[in-house]
C-alpha cells in the first residue's frame, strides 16, 4: 500500500506601499497601494484569482466529485482569507465548497504567516489561536496537524505542537536530516512520543512546483503517466508520498500554457489505476502508519533554497534589523490594547516583507530566483522601516494618552477622597482608597 | 593579435571616466596577450607618470600621438574650452568637429603605415578615425560606445553633427561595444544600429584600498550636520537640477542636512540661481571641481553620494564613492545600475523618492552600513579582467568571421 498526501499552501501578504519618510506621522495606511504595480494587493488577488484560484478550484472540485478516493490538504494564511473576503468572496466560497466534501483537511498555521515562533512564543500562540478560530468560522474544522510559515521547523516547535494537542507537524524531508533514510515514512520528532512528523518529498514536489514548465529540464515536458511511474516506483520502500507545494504553483508559478492544469486533471485517475495506490489526508496518514524512527532538527529547517534555512528572510543585516525592530515593539503594542494597532503590527510580521529584503541572489546574479514586488531589497527595507516608524509614533501617542488618562483619574480619586462632603462621597473615597491599597499589594507581590 | 586603438584621453590627463576606462581595459587586454597601439590625438603625459599602473606590461603598449585637440564632452560647434590636469583653461580656436576630422585624416595615414589585425575606436571623437583606418587598411572595425549624443543632450534635442557621425560610424562598424544595456537600447532605437552587431561590455573598476585622509568639512560635522555630495559635471545630462529639487524636500523635513556640489559645467550658473531662488543657500555648498586628493577626501567625509543623472551610459561615481566607504543613491537611468545591487536607486525625475531615499540613508544606520560593507564586496568583483576577456572573445570571433 502506498498513499499520496498532497498539500497546497495558499497565501498572500499585505504588501507595503512606497511609504516615504515624509508620510511618517501623516498617513497610517500602509497597505493601500492603488497603483498598477505589484504592490497593489487588490490587483494581485484579482490577478492570481483569475490565473490560479478560480481555475484550480474548479479542477479540484471536479476531481473530488469524480474520484471518491481523492483527498488532499490545504493551508491558508489569515491574511489571504481576509483578502479573499474583501476582494474575491467567490474564491472563498469555492474553497468552502471543496472543504464541504469532507475530504479536504485544513492545517493549523499562524494567522499572519509569521516567524513569530522564533521571536516570541506568546505572540505565536495568539496568532495560532486566532487562525484556528477563523478556520473554524469559515470552514467548520479544527486543524489537528500543524505547518509553520515556510515549512520552518525545529525540535522545540514539534514539542510545542505535542504539548498543545496536535497530532502531527510537517517539515522538509531534507537529506542532511534524514541521512540514508527515506522521507516516504512517518517519523517521531525527537523528544516527543505522541505526535508524528510528515516529511515533504522535495524531489517529487519540486518536479511539479519548480521544474514543470522548465524547457531546459531533462524531463520536460512531464506527462502525468511518467510522474505516476516515479511515484509508483516507491511501492515497497515507502508508505506515503508527501507532495507539499504552494497552491499558486497551479496557474501562477506554472502558467496555464505549461499544461499544468491538464496534468493535475488526469493525475489522480492515473495514480488510482494502480490497485495499491490511494490518497490520504495528513491526519489519515499520521493515524494509519507507525513512526519508523526519530527526526532530530536542532537548528531551523525550512523548504527554501539549497540552504533549507531562514537566510532568505533573516540572512542580511537589514533583514535582521527589520525583524528585530518589529518584535521589539511587542510589549508596547499589547499595552495599547488597540485592535487596529495590534492588527497592523501583526500584518508587518508577515515573512514576505523580510524576504523582499533578501540580497542572497546578488552573489550568484540569479535575480529571478527571488521574486519581489519591489525594485530593490533596499526599497523594501525603506518602505517597511518608514511604516514601522509611523506605527511607533502611533503607539507612543496612545500610550502617552493612556498615561495622562490614568494620571488624571488617580488625581480625581485623590481629590474625591480628600474632600468627602456627603455620605456617598465619603463612601466613594473610602472604597477607592481600599482598591488602591489592594492594587498596591497585588503589585508588590508580583 | 595586434589592435590599432584610437582614443582621445589617457590617465593621468583625464577629465572623466572615459580615459580611466581606456586605461583599465588596455592594461588588461595587454595581460591577455593583445598587442595594442594606442593612438591619441594630442601630446600628453602618459608614460613615466607614477599613476600609470601597467608598468609591468607597458612595453607592449606603444602610444602614438598626433597633433589634434579634442574634448568629447562638448558639442560639435563649440569653441574648445578645456582644462588641463591642473584646472588651467586652454583655449582653442577650431571647433571640435574640425579636430575630429583632422584626427580621422591622421588615422588614415597611421593605418597605412602600421601592421595590425583589427581596429578599436573609443568614443565618438574617434569613430571617424576608426572608420578612416578601416577604409585605409580593410581591417575589421570595433567601435566602443562610452556615451551618445542623446546622453549629452539629456533628451531628443541632439547635436545633429555628432548624431550623424555616430549613425554613419555604427553602420560601417563590424562590431559595436556598449558600456551598458541602457546605451545599447539607445543606439538600437535611436541610431538604428543593427542589434546583432551590438554587444554589452560593462566597464570594470580598479579596486585599490584608498589612502585615508583627514576628514574635510570638520566644522559642519561638529555641528552634527549630515552631508550629501554631488560630484560630477554640472550639465543637463547629470540631473543636478533634480538633485536641488530633492534637496529642498529633504531640508523641509530635516534642516540638519547639508548638500555639497563638486564640479563645474555649463549649467553652474543656472544651478546657483535655482539654489538661491529656492532659498537653499544656507544648505548647499558649491565646492568647485574637486579632483584627486580633494575629491577623495570629500568622498570620505560625506554620508551619502548622489548620482542623479538623466542619462548616464555607465557612471563611475558610485564605484569610486564606495571604495572610499560611502554609499550612493543613483538614478536608474544609468548603466552602472545594471550591475550593482548594494546602492539605493531612483528614477531621476522622481524627486519625492529621491528625497525619501536621501532621508532614509541618513536615518537608518543599519542600512547605511550594509550598503558600505556589501557594496565594497560587490565592487571588488567588477574587474577589468572580466571586461577584457569578453573583448578578446569578441576580437577572436570577429577575426574568424571576417577571414
Amino acid at each position: 500500500m502506498l498513499t499520496v498526501c498532497p498539500y497546497f499552501h495558499v497565501h498572500q501578504p499585505y504588501r507595503i506601499k512606497k511609504y516615504r519618510v515624509f508620510d511618517i506621522g501623516k498617513d497610517n495606511q500602509y497597505f493601500n497601494d492603488a497603483s498598477e504595480t505589484d504592490l497593489n494587493n487588490r490587483r494581485i488577488v484579482d490577478k492570481v484569482a483569475e490565473k490560479s484560484y478560480r481555475p484550480m478550484n474548479k479542477v479540484l472540485k471536479e476531481l473530488l466529485d469524480t474520484h471518491p478516493e481523492f483527498r488532499f490538504a490545504l493551508s491558508f494564511s489569515g491574511t489571504v482569507l481576509d483578502q479573499f473576503e474583501a476582494y474575491a468572496p467567490d474564491v472563498l466560497e469555492s474553497f468552502q465548497e471543496l472543504v464541504a466534501t469532507g475530504r479536504v483537511e485544513i492545517l493549523a498555521d499562524t494567522y499572519y504567516h509569521s516567524l513569530a515562533f522564533f521571536y516570541s512564543v506568546p505572540e505565536f500562540e495568539r496568532q495560532v489561536a486566532q487562525h484556528a478560530k477563523r478556520i473554524n468560522e469559515l470552514f467548520g474544522q479544527t486543524p489537528r496537524v500543524f505547518r509553520n510559515t515556510e515549512l520552518s521547523y525545529r525540535n522545540d516547535l514539534a514539542k510545542w505542537c505535542e504539548d498543545n494537542g496536535y497530532l502531527g507537524i510537517m517539515a522538509e524531508g531534507w537529506d542532511p536530516i534524514l541521512g540514508w533514510r527515506s522521507p516516504n515514512h512517518v517519523y517521531t520528532p525527537v523528544g516527543c512520543d505522541r505526535i508524528k512528523v510528515l516529511l515533504k518529498n522535495y524531489k517529487l514536489s519540486d518536479d511539479v512546483a519548480f521544474r514543470f514548465g522548465n524547457k531546459q529540464w531533462e524531463s520536460h515536458p512531464l506527462s502525468a503517466e511518467t510522474y505516476a511511474d516515479w511515484i509508483h516506483a516507491h511501492h515497497g520502500d515507502g508508505s506515503t508520498i508527501n507532495l507539499f507545494m504552494d497552491y499558486e504553483t497551479f496557474g501562477e508559478h506554472q502558467w496555464e500554457d505549461t499544461g499544468i492544469f491538464n496534468f493535475i486533471k488526469v493525475l489522480p485517475e492515473i495514480l488510482l489505476r494502480h490497485p495499491e495506490t490511494s490518497f490520504k489526508t495528513p491526519t489519515e496518514t499520521i493515524t494509519s502508519y507507525d513512526a519508523i524512527g526519530e527526526i532530530d532538527v536542532p537548528d531551523i529547517l525550512t523548504w527554501a533554497d539549497t540552504d533549507r534555512d531562514l537566510t532568505a528572510w533573516t540572512g542580511n543585516d537589514i533583514q535582521k534589523d527589520a525583524i528585530a525592530s518589529i518584535y521589539a515593539l511587542e510589549g508596547d503594542v499589547m499595552e495599547t490594547g488597540d485592535t487596529d494597532i495590534i492588527e497592523t503590527w501583526r500584518k508587518l510580521q508577515t515573512s514576505d516583507h523580510f524576504y523582499y529584503m533578501c540580497t542572497k541572489w546578488s552573489d550568484d546574479g540569479d535575480v529571478h530566483a527571488y521574486f519581489s514586488p519591489y525594485e530593490s531589497p533596499y526599497d523594501a527595507y525603506v518602505a517597511f522601516m518608514n511604516a514601522l516608524s509611523d506605527l511607533q509614533l502611533r503607539i507612543q501617542y496612545l500610550l502617552e494618552k493612556k498615561r495622562q488618562r490614568e494620571q488624571a483619574e488617580s488625581e480625581e480619586e485623590v481629590v474625591a477622597s480628600a474632600t468627602p462632603r456627603t455620605f456617598w462621597g465619603k463612601m466613594r473615597g473610602w472604597l477607592s482608597q481600599c482598591i488602591a491599597r489592594i492594587l498596591f499589594f497585588i503589585n508588590q507581590k508580583k | 593579435m595586434k589592435v590599432l586603438t584610437f582614443g582621445w584621453d589617457f590617465p593621468p590627463h583625464t577629465t572623466g571616466g572615459l580615459g580611466v576606462a581606456c586605461q583599465g581595459l588596455t592594461r588588461e587586454l595587454a595581460k591577455e596577450g593583445v598587442e595594442i597601439i594606442f593612438v591619441l590625438p594630442k601630446s600628453q603625459p602618459v608614460e613615466g607618470d607614477s599613476r600609470f599602473i601597467f608598468a609591468d606590461v607597458e612595453h607592449m603598449v606603444r602610444t602614438r600621438e598626433v597633433t589634434s585637440s579634442i574634448a568629447p564632452y562638448l558639442g560639435s560647434q563649440s569653441v574648445l574650452d578645456v582644462y588641463d590636469e591642473y584646472g588651467v583653461r586652454k583655449l582653442y580656436q577650431n571647433t571640435l568637429l574640425d579636430e575630429v576630422h583632422a584626427f580621422a585624416h591622421k588615422a588614415s595615414q597611421i593605418a597605412s603605415e602600421e601592421e595590425f589585425d583589427l581596429i578599436h575606436a573609443h568614443d565618438w571623437t574617434s569613430y571617424l578615425a576608426g572608420v578612416a583606418a578601416k577604409v585605409a587598411s580593410g581591417k575589421p572595425l570595433v567601435l566602443h560606445v562610452h556615451a551618445t549624443a542623446f546622453d549629452q543632450a539629456a533628451g531628443d534635442n541632439v547635436d545633429p553633427a555628432v548624431f550623424a557621425i555616430e549613425k554613419e560610424a555604427f553602420a560601417s562598424a563590424d562590431r559595436i561595444l556598449t558600456v551598458s544595456h541602457f546605451t545599447k537600447q539607445i543606439i538600437v532605437e535611436k541610431h538604428g544600429a543593427d542589434e546583432d552587431k551590438v554587444q554589452v561590455v560593462h566597464n570594470g573598476v580598479d579596486t585599490t584600498e584608498p589612502k585615508t585622509y583627514e576628514p574635510t568639512l570638520q566644522e559642519l560635522r561638529e555641528q552634527g550636520k549630515r552631508i550629501v555630495l554631488y560630484h560630477g559635471r554640472i550639465t543637463i545630462q547629470k540631473g543636478v537640477d533634480y538633485f536641488i529639487q530633492a534637496a529642498q524636500k529633504v531640508i523641509a523635513h530635516d534642516p540638519n542636512v547639508m548638500f555639497v556640489i563638486s564640479g563645474k559645467g555649463d549649467m553652474t550658473g543656472q544651478i546657483m540661481q535655482q539654489v538661491g531662488a529656492l532659498g537653499l543657500s544656507q544648505h548647499v555648498l558649491f565646492a568647485g571641481a574637486l579632483w584627486y586628493e580633494e575629491r577623495d577626501q570629500m568622498y570620505q567625509s560625506v554620508d551619502l553620494v548622489v548620482m542623479p543623472s538623466v542619462s548616464e551610459p555607465f557612471g563611475l561615481v558610485p564605484l569610486e564613492a564606495i571604495q572610499h566607504g560611502t554609499p550612493s543613491l543613483i538614478s536608474k537611468q544609468s548603466g552602472v545600475s545594471e550591475i550593482i545591487t548594494h546602492v539605493l536607486k531612483v528614477d531621476f525625475w522622481d524627486v519625492d523618492d529621491m528625497a525619501n531615499k536621501i532621508l532614509a540613508a541618513l536615518r537608518y544606520p543599519v542600512m547605511h552600513n550594509q550598503l558600505v560593507q556589501e557594496g565594497k564586496r560587490e565592487v571588488s568583483r567588477l574587474s577589468w579582467k572580466k571586461a577584457a576577456q569578453k573583448v578578446v572573445d569578441i576580437y577572436i570571433r570577429l577575426l574568424k568571421w571576417i577571414t
